[in-house]
C-alpha cells in the first residue's frame, strides 16, 4: 500500500533533504515506522517517549489524526500523511 | 458621523461592497493591539493605518538592526543610524502614512505582568511576534478576556496562519498543545527568511483583522493556512474539529491559562558586575544537546559536554557568549538589560 508522507523543512536533514517520503502501513503508526525505518534519524525530531511531539501535528488527507482515531487510524492507498510543526519566526 | 471629504482617503476598500461606508466607519472605530513589531508586525501595521483602524498600540522591545531591513517594510536606514526602537520607529513612520489614526507605541518586553493591560481594550489582538511565548501569552489573554486574535509565523520560505474568536473557533492550544522546545524548530536567525513568505502571511492576517473589524466573522479562515513561496504549496487543513479538544484542552476548555500565571514562560535575572543575564525557561524534559549545537554552528561557534553547552556569537560586532544548561536555563554575557537577553534567547535559542 503506497502512502505519501510529507516531510516539513525542519525534519529534512533527516530525509536526506526529501520533502516526500513513499511509505507503506496500514495505519499511521506502521507507516511513521515505516519513514522511521528508512531514515532513523526522524525518530527523535517526531517522537517522544513513544507520543509524537506536541507541536507537531499530524494531518491525513488535511484531516487532524486527533479527532480521527490517533496513531491507529487507517490509511488506504494513496492518502497523504503530513507532518505539520509549528512555525515559530515573524 | 464622519463626513465624508475625510472618507476620501479610502474610497476604494469602501467601494469593496462587503465594507462599504459602514464598514469603514467600524474600521475607524476599532482598537487593536499589535504585539510585536518585526517582519510581521511592520506588514500588519503598515495595512491596518492605512486602512484606517482608529487606534494602533505597537509594542517591541527591539531597535533597529541592519539586518532588520531585508523584510521590515517600515524601517529604513537611518532608523539604524538613529538606534531607534522598532515601535517608535515604526510609530513615526505609521504617523507620515495617515495622521488621522492614533499610535501608541510601547518599548516594552511583553511578559505577563503587562501583556492583559496592553490588551485592555482591544479589539483585537494581532500576533507580530516571532516566538511561542507571546503567541502563548496572546492565547492566555484572548480567551481570558474574550478577544480575538490572529496568529502567523513564518520562517525560511513557509509560513502559516490561524484566526482565533474565543468561543468559536480552536485556540492555539488546542491545535498546538505546546511550544517546541528551545532549538527543536527554526527561527529566522537559524534557518533564514524570505521576506515574500513572511509578508503573505501579514497580509493573510491583516485582511483576517479587517474582516474582523467590520463584523465579516463569517467570513474569516477558520482552517490552518499554511503556504511555501518556494516549493508553491499553500493549503488549509481542517482544525475546526479540534476546537476545545472534548474538553481537554487546558486554555480554552479548562480556563488554564499556564503563561499568563507564570508556569511556562521566560524569567530573567540580571548578575549584578558580571556583565551577564540568566535566562530560565522552562521546558518540559531535557534539552537535546546535540540537536540544538547542529543548529547554532550555522551562526557562530558550539561547543558542549554532557552538562552544558558553550555558543559564541557575534552580533552588530559585540560578542556574546550563552553557557545554557539541559533544563533550558542560560547565561548570556555580553549584556546587562534582560530584554537583550530575552531577545537573543529567543533569536537564536527559541521557543
Amino acid at each position: 500500500m503506497a502512502i505519501t508522507i510529507q516531510i516539513p523543512p525542519p525534519l529534512r536533514e533527516q530525509t536526506g533533504g526529501r520533502a516526500e517520503v513513499e511509505v507503506s502501513g496500514a495505519t499511521v503508526q506502521a507507516a511513521l515506522a515505516d519513514l522511521i525505518r528508512q531514515y532513523p534519524g526522524t525518530a527523535t525530531k517526531i517522537f517522544d517517549n513513544g507520543q509524537i511531539r506536541p507541536y507537531i501535528n499530524v494531518f491525513v488527507n488535511d484531516e487532524d489524526i486527533r479527532y480521527l482515531d490517533e496513531l491507529n487510524t487507517q490509511l488506504t492507498d494513496g492518502v497523504v500523511v503530513a507532518l505539520i510543526p509549528a512555525v515559530a519566526g515573524g | 458621523m464622519i463626513d465624508t471629504p475625510s472618507l476620501e482617503r479610502y474610497s476604494r476598500q469602501m467601494r469593496f461592497p462587503p465594507l462599504g461606508k459602514a464598514g469603514q466607519e467600524k474600521l475607524l472605530a476599532a482598537r487593536v493591539t499589535l504585539c510585536g513589531c518585526g517582519a510581521l508586525g511592520t506588514v500588519l501595521a503598515n495595512i491596518l493605518v492605512r486602512a484606517g483602524v482608529g487606534f494602533l498600540r505597537v509594542i517591541d522591545r527591539d531597535f533597529v538592526e541592519p539586518s532588520n531591513l531585508q523584510r521590515q517594510v517600515l524601517f529604513d536606514e537611518s532608523d539604524v543610524a538613529n538606534n531607534l526602537p522598532k515601535a517608535e520607529a515604526a510609530a513615526a513612520k505609521l504617523r507620515q502614512i495617515n495622521s488621522t489614526v492614533t499610535i501608541e507605541p510601547i518599548v516594552a518586553d511583553i511578559n505577563r505582568t503587562n501583556i492583559e493591560d496592553f490588551c485592555q481594550g482591544a479589539d483585537l489582538i494581532l500576533d507580530g511576534s516571532d516566538n511561542f511565548e507571546i503567541r502563548y501569552l496572546i492565547n492566555d489573554v484572548a480567551i481570558k478576556h474574550n478577544i480575538p486574535w490572529v496568529y502567523g509565523g513564518a520562517v525560511g520560505s513557509q509560513g502559516m496562519t490561524m484566526t482565533i474568536i474565543p468561543g468559536q473557533t480552536p485556540c492555539l492550544r488546542c491545535v498546538f498543545e505546546a511550544a517546541p522546545a528551545p532549538g527543536e524548530t527554526g527561527t529566522c536567525e537559524t534557518a533564514g527568511v524570505l521576506a515574500p513568505a513572511v509578508q503573505i502571511v501579514a497580509s493573510y492576517q491583516a485582511t483576517e483583522a479587517i474582516k474582523l473589524l467590520t463584523g465579516h466573522s463569517a467570513a474569516i479562515n477558520r482552517e490552518l493556512l499554511i503556504l511555501d513561496v518556494w516549493e508553491n504549496t499553500q493549503r488549509r487543513v481542517k482544525i475546526a474539529p479540534l476546537a476545545g479538544r472534548k474538553g481537554a484542552c487546558p486554555c480554552c476548555a479548562q480556563r488554564n491559562f499556564a503563561w499568563l500565571d507564570g508556569e511556562h514562560g521566560t524569567q530573567t535575572t540580571a548578575l549584578c558586575g558580571r556583565n551577564a543575564v540568566q535566562v530560565s525557561h522552562r521546558v518540559q524534559g531535557k534539552l537535546d544537546f546535540a540537536e540544538l549545537a547542529r543548529v547554532l554552528q550555522h551562526s557562530g561557534t558550539v561547543t558542549y559536554n554532557k552538562f552544558l553547552l558553550k555558543f559564541h556569537l557575534v552580533e552588530n560586532g559585540s560578542p556574546y557568549e550563552f553557557t545554557i544548561f539541559e533544563d533550558g536555563r542560560a547565561i548570556i554575557k555580553g549584556t546587562d538589560e534582560p530584554e537583550k537577553a530575552r531577545t537573543l534567547y529567543a533569536k537564536y535559542v527559541g521557543h
